[in-house]
């Protein structure tokens, strides 16, 4: 399994695309930034949501005219930060493929779908009879205090894949080559 | 009613005097001796607890930075929501004074936050932001932001909408949007930088 | 009493018009500072990628 996803990898590092994007003099660092900068909009609104559930933020607007009318600008956000994410992918894919980190941040980002989705269904099953309250009921807050740890843990892998500590250039721990899918004999890194 | 010494349009005089300051100091040899006189600071400031573990542990410096960015996240929602409130995009079905209150108190939070983990950040990395022209737009900004935000949006917003010029509110909000995009950008460049 | 209630209103008024006006001075020196700002940046990247690229 690991061999393939590191042969994916390289077919993709293969491209040109991947190579102009990745040399590029400027560009990489746009599409970084734009990663960035775009978590003001989709966490931000996202982080509200969370915080309107737990009684934190917005306490006396209906916790569903939170959702449902900050959904839409957090939707276009993570939109920009799914694209954007693939291009820094696809710049760099060996490297990132084999990041510890990387692979964290994705899991997390489908069990943040799954919460998200849990969540939604949760709320709009119930909704209608504590909308006014300051704070959602227990079930409901704990999905929001779940989104706000995975998330955070999100940004925090997202910002660790900068360093190499479990880089697979360098020799690591048996357990680390594992995680990691570092190749015996891999001559891309 | 009693006014004050400088007459109704106190406020205004006091933000024409500032941004006149702020222009004088920026394009005057003013700024170079200021410059001067806080390096020791910097230098200081790379020799607390705080440069110790950011320059000698990058996993904590780096989870400082992820805080940074949590605060940076929600201090941007607080700053879209309320702006875009004043704008008429966002949640105009609930009374503009519950959203701008609600949204001022968590960006006082998120603020708090970003000044925290900045600190921490900057301490780790003095010397090399006090060389830095970038990092010294984005304390600029966030100057600014700061002042602007506490010394003349709320003030303006504590009004009613409907009593306010239209164009002075739409141009209050987009300035608020400006200057703290302004701020979070500098921020990033502060990485590619150096 | 009446001429309390409309000196209290014209102090709100007047209150009014400051924090428009002061709004709107500081409104306008950021927005005009960003885009110089923002200009200068696009103008020195587009240079740096004409050095860079020919």
């Amino acid at each position: 399994m690991s061999e393939l996803i590191y042969n994916f990898a390289v077919w993709v590092d293969d491209t040109s695309w991947s190579t102009m994007l990745h040399e590029s003099y400027y560009m990489y660092n746009w599409v970084e930034s734009t990663h960035v900068l775009t978590l003001m909009i989709s966490l931000g609104m996202l982080f509200l949501i969370d915080l309107r559930m737990l009684g934190w933020a917005f306490p006396d607007v209906p916790a569903s005219k939170i959702a449902d009318r900050l959904n839409i600008p957090m939707m276009v956000g993570f939109t920009v930060m799914f694209i954007t994410g693939i291009l820094l992918f696809y710049a760099v894919p060996v490297r990132s493929v084999q990041s510890i980190w990387f692979r964290i941040k994705m899991v997390l980002l489908v069990g943040c779908a799954i919460n998200a989705y849990l969540f939604h269904k949760r709320m709009n099953e119930s909704v209608s009879s504590w909308d006014n309250d300051a704070k959602a009921p227990q079930r409901i807050r704990n999905g929001a205090m779940l989104s706000l740890g995975f998330w955070t843990v999100v940004v925090i892998c997202g910002r660790f894949i900068a360093y190499d500590w479990f880089d697979c250039g360098y020799p690591q721990p048996a357990f680390i080559e594992f995680v990691a899918g570092c190749v015996d004999g891999q001559t891309r890194f | 009613m009693p006014t004050s010494i400088l007459g109704p349009y106190f406020r205004t005089i006091v933000t024409v005097a500032v941004i006149a300051a702020a222009l004088v100091f920026s394009f005057t040899y003013a700024r170079d001796g200021v410059y001067v006189e806080i390096q020791p600071l910097f230098e200081w400031m790379e020799t607390t607890w705080f440069g110790y573990v950011g320059k000698t542990w990058g996993a904590a410096f780096a989870t400082i930075q992820a805080g940074h960015l949590i605060g940076l996240a929600v201090l941007g929602g607080c700053v879209l929501v309320s702006d875009g409130r004043l704008l008429g995009i966002v949640l105009t079905d609930v009374p503009h004074r519950i959203v701008v209150d609600r949204a001022d108190a968590v960006f006082f939070w998120a603020l708090a936050t970003l000044l925290l983990t900045g600190v921490f950040m900057a301490c780790g990395v003095a010397m090399k932001i006090y060389y830095l022209p970038v990092y010294w737009y984005k304390m600029l900004g966030l100057a600014c932001g700061i002042l602007f935000h506490y010394y003349v949006r709320r003030p303006l917003v504590a009004h009613e909408l409907g009593s306010i010029n239209p164009i002075v509110l739409k141009m209050t909000a987009i300035a608020s949007i400006l200057v703290w995009f302004l701020v979070a950008a500098t921020g990033r460049w502060i990485g590619f930088s150096g | 009493m009446n001429e309390e209630n409309q000196n209290l209103a014209d102090g709100q008024n007047t209150g009014l018009k400051d924090a428009q006006s002061s709004a709107l001075v500081a409104a306008s020196a950021i927005i005009i500072f960003s885009a110089f700002y923002w200009f200068a940046q696009i103008q020195s990247v587009l240079e740096l990628l004409e050095l860079a690229y020919g």
